[in-house]
């Protein structure tokens, strides 16, 4: 296929990739020693340039980094979720030690994300069970949402900035809205429970399978896994992709949470570790995998519905309505698992950072996958 | 933290399916890190004829704190299972003290008839879960000699008025055994050809020494003919009978026939006494304090049924346990049913389709006897220490339980 970007992290396993989103040639990356087991964690700032992928600054840290969110309000700051539970706020213009660490979650913090709208909050999630919300000028948290059990990723809402969704271990994605009083529910305002089946099923239907899913898949329901990874859907404001152990990717409109999966993505030969919506069509999706392979789907909303079944013995008219998404390309250079994926805002659109825990971090063309 | 770093990326690779989600290994699991059990004696003429309640339970605990190397300080709870006796609660904490367990541990008793020893062992495994308490013990005891707590007087009219099935919650276990054979078409034949192979593997496994990992001798004292005292060690279950085959059992007249003519001393469980302990604690906790792993709890579930038939118990606990888990029988590597009856026993093979080498692979109640407290732990005893033999894995129990429950519990071998 077409030729890559490739820039490496020897001694390093990256964890994740984000471009920055004021420069079209910077992009950062999280990488820890061991693969995130044990020992330090460095934070790579890569620039592009006509020689390719270039290092501008590493900050190096005491535990792994897992995670890295760039700032909406200050193009050379960025923060990172590391091993020891500390959020910390790197700078490009100081050297070595961040500007700012708060050491407030228990365990290991698995993910950061920065508000896109107000630009002025992050969040933070961590093993500890807890997101946390956090203002860059302020050292205490401003806000602690109780989860319950390890949460591996929480995100804004690309169009709301009260909107904060958060997946975890006991394979449930909650949204908590900011503006709702705090109450003994904390800002929860929406549980989808990511493996039941629709409510309201009949019984047989929950017997028909998805075709070469796992054993005990089914379109209806599944067996509860973790999920690792989400993303907001970046044009319609209430889709939500998760994916996690069960190595299928789901997507969900938070308008109808007892309403079961609206699409199904299914191939990742293992758990899928990121997704990420393209943010220049609304039906793009990219996932990176531990079976090494990241892949570009379409969750088949742009296709027409999918036909329902000729009436049988057992007929159920709801029986179809979990549309299958459909893979579009696989990009399999990683040499380990694939851990991070992020799209370029830039540009013509398509492009793809994605990192593995083979030290490297590639930038492709996504549409060459889809031509090829 | 490195450890469970490792964990997490390992749990996230696991394929997903059901059996390697109980057998993963978590920090949190609870775990069993000793299961012995006392021998199965004779009621009324065995070991254990003369040996009160108190001394079965002082004795078991301490071969626990014994054969543990563990501080009995860091115990902080003890459960134990007991049906007959009302005081059993009393008992317990006097055994407990003098078996060298601090005042500072707690002990209480528990009593959901043959399922108490199972039931103490999920009580103290749900308490170690919640962070109520981080070491605890579970056992049962029963002396079926001493007996005591029979259902003399009827209960109150003005209750069970208003209920058939209260009214069944009165009759002997043995109305329920013949109910089973009638209603379910069980043959005398079959009963004694179910009992004749309990008995037979019981004998074998017992020449081949194959409980000698799991048995604790017991030294205790016994009346001789003279009313003398006398120093004795049990340390072989005493309710085999070798030498039995389906002929001989076919002998034996009918224990109950005003009820019917299937149920007989034979093909019934012994009555015997005795008392199994497993040590309880998180995984973690067993890691820091250096203690071996031997197997992982994994849940149990109850469920109930008609008095009349109590017998089907397992039939109604053990599918609703393994949809729990989203596992088949399949994955189960050893099935232990108490054999209260045979009737029960061929009717829950037959209906659950459990091939017959995985059930009671070293006989069951029917050769091995049915202290009630107790049987609950002796069973998870008994099959742990089969999966060790085996190499395999999985244990399921499962037993019946008087006015009409049934009472199921998973376990993971890890040793």
């Amino acid at each position: 296929m077409a030729s890559m970007l490739e820039f490496r992290t020897p001694g390093f396993n990256p964890y994740s990739v984000k471009y920055s989103p004021y420069y079209d040639s910077r992009l950062a990356v999280a990488a820890s020693a061991n693969y995130g087991i044990v020992g330090n964690g460095r934070l790579y700032c890569l620039g592009l340039s006509a020689q390719g992928v270039q290092l501008e600054k590493a900050f190096d840290t005491n535990d792994a980094l897992y995670d890295l969110a760039w700032s909406e309000c200050n193009e050379n700051q960025l923060v990172v979720a590391t091993g020891d539970g500390s959020i910390k706020l790197f700078d490009l213009a100081v050297d070595q030690f961040p500007v700012m660490n708060w050491h407030e979650h228990k365990r290991e913090a698995f993910s950061v994300s920065w508000n896109p709208i107000s630009k002025d909050t992050f969040i933070s999630s961590s093993w500890d069970g807890t997101v946390k919300l956090w203002t860059p000028t302020r050292n205490v948290s401003m806000a602690t949402l109780p989860v319950g059990c390890c949460t591996y990723s929480t995100s804004f809402a690309p169009t709301n900035p009260a909107l904060v969704s958060a997946v975890s271990s006991d394979s449930h994605l909650r949204i908590y809205d900011m503006r709702t009083p705090v109450s003994a529910k904390y800002h929860l305002t929406v549980t989808i429970p990511v493996h039941a089946p629709p409510s309201g099923a009949v019984l047989p239907r929950l017997r028909s399978p998805i075709p070469g899913g796992p054993p005990g898949q089914t379109y209806a329901g599944a067996i509860p896994s973790e999920v690792l990874t989400h993303d907001w859907n970046k044009y319609a404001e209430t889709v939500i992709a998760t994916a996690g152990v069960d190595r299928t990717i789901r997507t969900f409109d938070i308008r109808n949470p007892a309403g079961g999966p609206a699409s199904v993505m299914m191939g990742h030969e293992y758990a899928v570790r990121r997704v990420a919506w393209s943010p220049h069509a609304r039906d793009i999706l990219v996932s990176a995998s531990y079976d090494m392979t990241v892949r570009v789907w379409t969750d088949g909303s742009t296709m027409p519905p999918p036909v329902p079944p000729a009436p049988g013995p057992v007929h159920n008219p709801a029986e179809n309505t979990v549309r299958p998404g459909v893979q579009l390309g696989l990009m399999n250079r990683h040499t380990e698992f694939a851990t991070g994926v992020d799209w370029c805002l830039f540009g013509s659109g398509g492009w793809v950072a994605s990192v593995g825990w083979d030290e490297r971090v590639l930038l492709w063309d996504a549409h060459t996958l889809l031509r090829g | 933290m490195a450890v469970e770093r490792l964990g997490s990326i390992l749990k996230h690779l696991s394929p997903g399916s059901p059996l390697s989600a109980i057998t993963s290994k978590n920090a949190d699991d609870i775990v069993i890190t000793l299961a012995i059990r006392s021998p199965l004696a004779k009621a009324r003429k065995g070991g254990f004829k003369d040996s009160s309640v108190e001394y079965l339970a002082y004795a078991i605990l301490k071969e626990v704190k014994e054969r543990s190397n563990l501080d009995p300080a860091l115990v902080e709870d003890i459960c134990m299972g007991n049906v007959s006796d009302g005081k059993a609660a009393y008992k317990l904490r006097a055994a407990a003290l003098s078996a060298g367990f601090p005042n500072t541990s707690s002990a209480y008793s528990i009593n959901r008839f043959c399922s108490s020893g199972l039931k103490a062992t999920a009580d103290i495994a749900n308490s170690i879960s919640a962070g109520n308490i981080e070491v605890g013990i579970a056992m049962g005891v029963e002396s079926m000699t001493i007996g005591g707590d029979a259902l003399e007087n009827p209960f109150d009219e003005e209750v069970t008025k208003h209920s058939q099935e209260s009214q069944d919650c009165m009759q002997p276990m043995g109305w329920t055994s013949e109910n089973v054979s009638r209603d379910f078409g069980i043959t005398r034949e079959e009963m004694d050809k179910y009992a004749a192979e309990s008995f037979q593997r019981a004998e074998r496994a017992q020449k081949a020494g194959l409980f000698d990992d799991e048995i604790a001798p017991i030294k205790t004292r016994i009346k001789d003919a003279n009313g003398e005292w006398k120093e004795i060690i049990v340390s072989k279950d005493e309710g085999i009978r070798p030498g039995t085959t389906a002929e001989t059992l076919g002998k034996i007249r009918a224990a109950f026939p005003q009820w019917g003519p299937t149920t007989t001393g034979g093909n019934a469980s012994q009555v015997t006494d005795g008392a199994a302990a497993l040590l309880l604690m998180k995984r973690s906790t067993a890691i820091r304090l250096g203690q071996p792993i031997v197997a992982k709890y994994v849940g149990s579930t109850v469920a109930g049924l008609p008095p009349r038939i109590m017998g089907i118990g397992p039939t109604v606990a053990i599918p609703k346990l393994l949809s729990q888990y989203n596992l088949t029988l399949d994955d189960i590597d050893v099935v232990e049913i108490n054999e209260a009856f045979a009737s029960m026993a061929v009717y829950c093979r037959d209906k659950l389709n459990i091939p017959w080498e995985k059930m009671n692979p070293k006989g069951g109640a029917i050769a091995l006897g049915h202290p009630l407290g107790a049987t609950g732990a002796r069973q998870v005893v008994t099959g742990l220490s089969e999966l060790r033999r085996t190499g395999k894995k999985i244990l399921l129990t499962s037993m019946c339980i008087g006015t009409g429950m049934g009472m199921a519990g998973l376990f993971v071998n890890e040793m």
